[in-house]
């Protein structure tokens, strides 16, 4: 039977010899350190760490390329200016000048390679003036040239459908908006609204027929879906008003505007519009303020608001 | 305050004082001087790697001498020792205190015993249960008869609850239990150093060579009445039924009785062991209010002995249930209690120094060192993992821009990394090591459990945060601010609780 003992004993004393040997050189390689073996000395150095999107670019430092390639670790650099290139097969390569510390760890932790060709595709398959993401139902609206019909793809342009005509009698469109619950949009010009409903089944039998809402004194500067997506908030220079999405809605008119030239935010989560108003000062001078509509269904006004409407 | 007991305390302040001393000032280091707080953690990884790999090359030394001698015919090599080292005069006294345990645990021990295939006309069992438990008596009987006629002798004992300077103790019963044996033994005129006596907790199943293999040891060692003989406690009893997080935790512990049975001058008694009855008599029996009653038995023996005194390693195991309850928060608490009633292990240091400062004839160097390593044991159980798992980190997160553009910033999470590393090698090694001390595999569970065998140990860090500093923490604390522990048993059983 062997010794157990002295075997132990043994590994006690080289585990001992190991820690007491192998720990000043851990430490000196922590603090960056390096040991030259001729000179018995430490010298004090320090390291560039580097890292690329994607990985595994060539490094050439000062020209010379390293063993390693990204992300890698250079070690035992003596203080001063290196050059560095990062070169990956297919991308732009990077070229820079740093400096290094003695002692100190240089992160390059943040670089991008870009590719020789970019990633470009395109995604319309019929011309467009202008578009919309919905990031959330990774779709893309697309309105057309005329202002006639609405197409839709998702991200990558698959799927490409028209999904609903815009009414023919429809003068220049300034502004338009998807509903939260993509079954709707609305168009809007200078005094009319219109709501066109999506076609469910990408059949191109339109669902329902376009509801238009007409504004003729006033100038209409921007539409919001409420989150119910059946009441529109609309800022005209006058007001600040609702409307239903339904025919021969009447408006109703919240807040009366001093400021023909009103800018407006709303936020559909909160259901808050936050929209400026000039207010006229004791010297006559005219200022801006920054107001907060809360139009949430939890309060009893969009209650008022359809009263009123019925009215 | 006389000074005896102004000693007491600040002894009884030392463990926890150093152990939150330790992490304080790692903690305040990693803020005010980050850089020096870096040195002293990667000094620490360092040396706990080598430390990993130390003791992990001492498990499987001890696993081989285990597997060696796992089929040893005990009883033969008892025959083959010389006339004067007749083990057919050895009588086993065989102690077991009971606290609350029912049938279920208590039968597989006693049924265990019976299959031994020492001289069961030598056996003088006792089953030590504590008169408070209404229970009792009723147990008793049906042990008794069950098990009455296949011994020697076979003796209940109940133990009065509210004895003078006694606490709630094992050690208590055990020692009432013993001195009821003492009245048997003197009855019949056996010699109290032909008396081998052996306390095993309640659970425990030996194996049925157990005896022998004792019986061997204190025949052919020298002086073997200045010696505790200690078994190497596996959790087998309900390993099979255990959920994985408390099976790691008993598995690693058994690992950690095996490495101890390896460093002979730190090693202490644990649990389930045997001694010299002839040596308890003279060192007055078990303390009788101190929880640690396992380990204080050795220390007394060894301050009995002027230090000549020492555990010899049995490598045959003992099996014990895996402490667990009915889903896995309750398992963590057990768990966490029964370690924490492990680390109350400290309150031996104060016991033991006292002890050194009483006796003039112990070398000097010898009370130093073995104080430094029952302090060195309790203060690293304490602080080991907070300061790999916690303060590790502490310098990146507290260290700020400047701090973090240092190479030392750089090269510490590598050095973490590299410990990581070196614990996942010799996980490994548990992993197959554990393998190999299983029980069969019992009818009724499922082959997949092999793959969750292995697959459990990926919770080992998350275990070590949980059972590794927390207890010992908690216990020291609570010595420091003398607040003692009272015995609190692990519920076990192989049923869940």
């Amino acid at each position: 039977m062997p010794n157990f003992q002295r075997i132990r004993s043994l590994l006690f004393y080289l585990s001992l010899f190991l820690f007491i040997t192998g720990l000043p050189f851990i430490i000196a390689f922590s603090l960056g350190y390096k040991f030259n073996a001729r000179t018995f000395k430490f010298s004090k150095t320090g390291l560039i760490y580097v890292k690329t999107q994607p990985e595994g670019a060539r490094i050439y430092l000062n020209g010379k390329l390293m063993p390693e390639n990204t992300p890698a670790s250079i070690y035992e650099l003596v203080s001063g200016v290196y050059k560095i290139v990062l070169e990956l097969p297919g991308h732009y390569p990077w070229k820079g000048e740093v400096d290094v510390e003695a002692g100190r760890a240089l992160r390059l932790d943040k670089i991008i390679l870009f590719p020789l060709r970019p990633d470009l595709q395109q995604l319309n398959r019929e011309k467009f003036s202008t578009f919309r993401i919905d990031a959330e139902k990774r779709m893309i609206y697309y309105l057309d040239q005329e202002g006639k019909v609405v197409y839709r793809s998702d991200l990558d342009g698959i799927n490409f459908v028209d999904c609903a005509s815009l009414p023919d009698k429809f003068a220049q469109i300034t502004g338009w908006g998807i509903s939260a619950d993509k079954k709707k949009m609305f168009i809007f010009s200078l005094h009319q609204i219109g709501v066109v409903f999506f076609d469910a089944e990408a059949d191109h039998d339109y669902s329902d027929a376009a509801i238009l809402l007409d504004y003729p004194k006033e100038k209409i500067i921007d539409v919001f879906w409420h989150s119910d997506n059946y009441h529109l908030i609309v800022l005209t220079n006058k007001h600040v008003g609702v409307i239903e999405s339904r025919p021969r809605a009447v408006p109703v008119n919240l807040v009366s505007l001093n400021n023909e030239e009103a800018y407006a935010f709303y936020d559909a989560k909160e259901d808050a519009l936050y929209f400026s108003d000039g207010q006229k000062g004791p010297g006559g001078v005219f200022y801006n303020n920054l107001y907060k509509l809360r139009l949430n269904t939890d309060l009893y006004l969009l209650g008022i608001i359809r009263k009123k409407a019925n009215e | 305050m006389n000074r005896t007991v102004f000693l007491k305390r600040i002894l009884e302040i030392i463990p926890g004082g150093l152990s939150w001393g330790i992490i304080i000032t790692l903690v305040l280091l990693s803020i005010l001087h980050p850089v020096a707080s870096a040195i002293v953690i990667i000094t620490f990884d360092f040396y706990w790697i080598i430390r990993t790999v130390y003791l992990t090359t001492l498990l499987i030394l001890a696993h081989h001498r285990l597997a060696e001698e796992k089929n040893r015919d005990w009883i033969r090599s008892c025959l083959e020792l010389p006339a004067d080292k007749d083990f057919k005069r050895m009588y086993q006294l065989i102690i077991f205190p009971v606290y609350s345990e029912g049938l279920e645990v208590l039968r597989p021990s006693l049924t265990s015993l019976s299959a031994s295939n020492y001289l069961k006309e030598n056996f003088i069992v006792v089953m030590a249960f504590e008169e408070r438990n209404p229970a009792s008596r009723k147990i008793a009987a049906i042990l008794e008869k069950e098990f009455g006629s296949r011994f020697g002798a076979y003796l209940s004992t109940f133990h009065p609850d509210g004895l003078l300077q006694e606490s709630r103790t094992k050690g208590a019963n055990a020692t009432w239990a013993a001195k009821a044996a003492k009245g048997y033994i003197d009855s019949k005129n056996i010699a109290y150093d032909h008396v081998i006596v052996s306390c095993f907790d309640a659970d425990t199943c030996v194996d049925r060579e157990y005896f022998g293999c004792l019986s061997y040891h204190f025949l052919t060692s020298d002086k073997p009445h200045q010696a505790s003989y200690q078994p190497m406690p596996v959790y087998n009893n309900n390993i099979w039924q255990a959920p994985s997080f408390a099976r790691l935790i008993e598995i690693s512990s058994s690992f950690c009785q095996l490495i101890e049975s390896m460093r002979l001058e730190k090693f202490v008694t644990f649990s389930s062991h045997s001694m010299s009855f002839k040596t308890l008599v003279e060192i007055d029996y078990w303390p009788t209010n101190m929880i640690s009653d396992d380990s204080v038995i050795y220390w007394k023996g060894y301050l009995h002995y002027n230090g000549d005194y020492r555990v010899i390693p049995l490598y045959i195991t003992v099996s014990m249930d895996v402490a667990y309850s009915s889903n896995i928060l309750k398992t963590m608490v057990v768990q966490y209690k029964q370690k924490r009633r492990w680390a109350w292990g400290v309150e031996n240091f104060p016991f033991v120094v006292e002890g050194f400062i009483k006796n003039k004839n112990i070398p000097v160097f010898k009370k130093i060192r073995r104080s430094f390593h029952l302090l060195e044991s309790h203060v690293t159980w304490a602080v080991w993992a907070v300061i790999l798992a916690v303060i590790g980190y502490l310098p990146v997160f507290f260290g700020g821009a400047f701090f973090n553009q240092t190479a030392i910033a750089y090269n510490l999470p590598k050095i973490a990394g590299l410990l990581f590393k070196s614990t996942i090698l010799t996980s490994l090694i548990w992993i197959f090591l554990s393998w190999t001390i299983l029980p069969k595999r019992p009818k009724g569970v499922s082959w997949l459990k092999n793959i969750v065998l292995v697959l459990e140990w990926f919770f080992v860090p998350f275990i070590i945060l949980i059972i590794g500093s927390f207890p010992a923490i908690d216990a020291q604390t609570r010595l420091m601010f003398a607040r003692y522990m009272e015995f609190n048993p692990t519920l076990k059983g192989n049923r869940v609780v």
